[in-house]
């Protein structure tokens, strides 16, 4: 068995990396696969608490880089998924404590009894980043319907190419579909249109990720009857696993009135 | 013999070659002085273009005519001719030579190159850029920078955030969306082609423009040059 590593990065911060690394971990994971999410931001980590895995932590990363634990001692089996594991970053260390090639053997040992690595790159472009994309099979970008995270992930998707780790499959993260039809916020097409790479996954700016995410509960794992994000979490697992799910309609409700205006203004 | 050899400088700038010489001595020494020294030197600086610095030496469009054969023997093309003779730099112009480097006066070394252009005089011919281009079948993304001598053309996009400098023309087939300087090194006739024109900013040799802040709703090509002194965007198709 030879599990697939996919990295999630975005080059810039805060546009929900960990929040789709956890999300979507957790959503192969219930779709009876067997994964490991590797938190590689080594210094700053994140990833525990948004799995709600945090009080957990025993051994780290780099403990395993630096021979202090085997592999098997730093991955923290989650509370709720019997096939779900996590790898934390260490947080008294930085970046540099990691080297490129660790990462690679750390993620071909994974790779023997797993069928998905997640790994959690960091923001910016530098050593962590680096690092996150080495092992990689695939990668997933992340980015906001917004100018500054746009040209982020363009530069991400150019290193990539740079890089033959392939040009990497678009998540469009916290769209608000009424934003986007008062023309205030970026649309999809928009941001297709500059970074041309192909879409996995659009995910609608949901209260309940903030609320799941401080709980330590995915909202990935809310079942059928969750939310609109959760279900978008959800399809980009299907996709992921090489379904072809269709992309669920964003667009907001409209009255006949508003319909025949736009007919009007588009012709 | 080799004593008077020694007295030829060559060494590169950004332009190619500086060649400089000595003003003392008869036309026809410097004539064989140079032959020897391109000969020895021709496979490894042939190709090159030269601009020439003669010092106080008075030379007529004869002399520059037979120094021009001397270069395109030895295969370099001589370009300018750095003089401090005005009436060897008129019979320069007259040739269609350049009289003085581009841009800052300063060669590689950070030596200041004493000829200055004269009040009233014609301003900087820039060098021609060479022939070759530079094509590129890729899309640009942020962050990606092109500085290339001559003229480039992207088949693909040219995102924001990415850069050209080119000292020729840039044709983008595709969307211009980044930061494009063409005739980089002071060439005014230089001009910007896209398919679709929406950039950051533009620049023809030292003339800057930005696109105007309402979204233009039209995807035409169009081609940007410098006209009565200022960058203008034209339909290609009138």
């Amino acid at each position: 068995m030879s599990g697939k590593v996919i990295t999630v990065t975005s080059g810039k911060g805060g546009v929900g990396k960990t929040t789709v690394t956890a999300n979507i971990a957790t959503a192969l994971a219930m779709m009876g696969k067997k994964v490991v999410a590797i938190d590689a931001d080594i210094g700053l980590r994140n990833l525990d608490v948004v799995m709600g895995l945090e009080n957990r932590i025993v051994y780290d990363l780099v403990d395993v880089i630096e021979g202090r634990c085997r592999l098997r001692q730093a991955m923290i089996k989650d509370k709720r998924q019997p096939d779900l594991y996590l790898i934390p970053a260490a947080q008294t260390r930085d970046k540099m404590a990691v080297s490129p090639s660790d990462m690679i053997l750390v993620c071909d040992e994974l790779r023997q009894e797993m069928d998905y690595i997640i790994v959690d790159s960091p923001a910016g472009i530098e050593r962590g980043f680096r690092n996150a994309v080495a092992p990689a099979d695939h990668v997933l970008i992340v980015t906001n319907p917004e100018v500054s995270a746009v040209r982020d992930a363009d530069r991400i998707i150019g290193l990539l190419e740079a890089e033959e780790k392939g040009p990497g499959r678009l998540i469009i993260n916290r769209l608000k579909p009424d934003m986007v039809a008062r023309g205030d916020m970026l649309s999809i097409d928009d941001v297709l249109d500059i970074l041309a790479v192909e879409l996995i996954g659009v995910i609608p700016e949901d209260e309940s990720i903030l609320v799941s995410s401080n709980r330590g509960t995915p909202v990935a794992m809310s079942g059928s009857n969750g939310s609109s994000a959760s279900q978008a979490f959800r399809n980009v697992a299907q996709r992921i696993e090489g379904q072809t799910v269709p992309f669920v309609d964003l667009t907001p409700k409209t009255g006949l009135l508003s319909r025949l205006n736009n007919w009007f203004s588009k012709s | 013999m080799e004593q008077v050899a020694s007295q030829i400088g060559i060494k590169g700038i950004r332009e190619g070659l500086l060649i400089s010489v000595p003003d003392r001595g008869s036309f026809a020494d410097l004539m064989a002085l140079l032959n020897v020294e391109l000969a020895q030197k021709q496979a490894f600086l042939q190709g090159s273009q030269v601009a020439l610095q003669v010092g106080y030496r008075k030379l007529d469009k004869d002399h520059l005519r037979q120094l021009q054969a001397v270069f395109e023997q030895n295969q370099l093309e001589l370009w300018a001719i750095l003089a401090e003779d005005p009436s060897a730099r008129e019979a320069a112009r007259d040739l269609s030579l350049a009289t003085r480097l581009s841009g800052s006066q300063t060669d590689l070394n950070g030596n200041f190159l004493s000829q200055m252009p004269e009040p009233g005089a014609a301003t900087a011919v820039a060098p021609q850029p060479p022939q070759g281009g530079l094509i590129l079948k890729e899309t640009l993304r942020s962050g990606r920078s092109i500085y290339h001598e001559g003229h480039v053309v992207i088949i693909g996009d040219v995102n924001p955030g990415a850069e050209i400098v080119a000292s020729g023309d840039v044709i983008v087939w595709g969307r211009l969306r980044g930061l494009v300087h063409a005739g980089a090194l002071g060439d005014e006739t230089a001009v910007i082609c896209a398919l679709e024109l929406n950039p950051t900013q533009l620049r023809i040799a030292d003339q800057i423009a930005i696109s105007p802040e309402e979204k233009r709703g039209r995807t035409i090509p169009e081609q940007v040059a410098i006209r009565n002194g200022q960058i203008v965007a034209e339909m290609w198709q009138k």
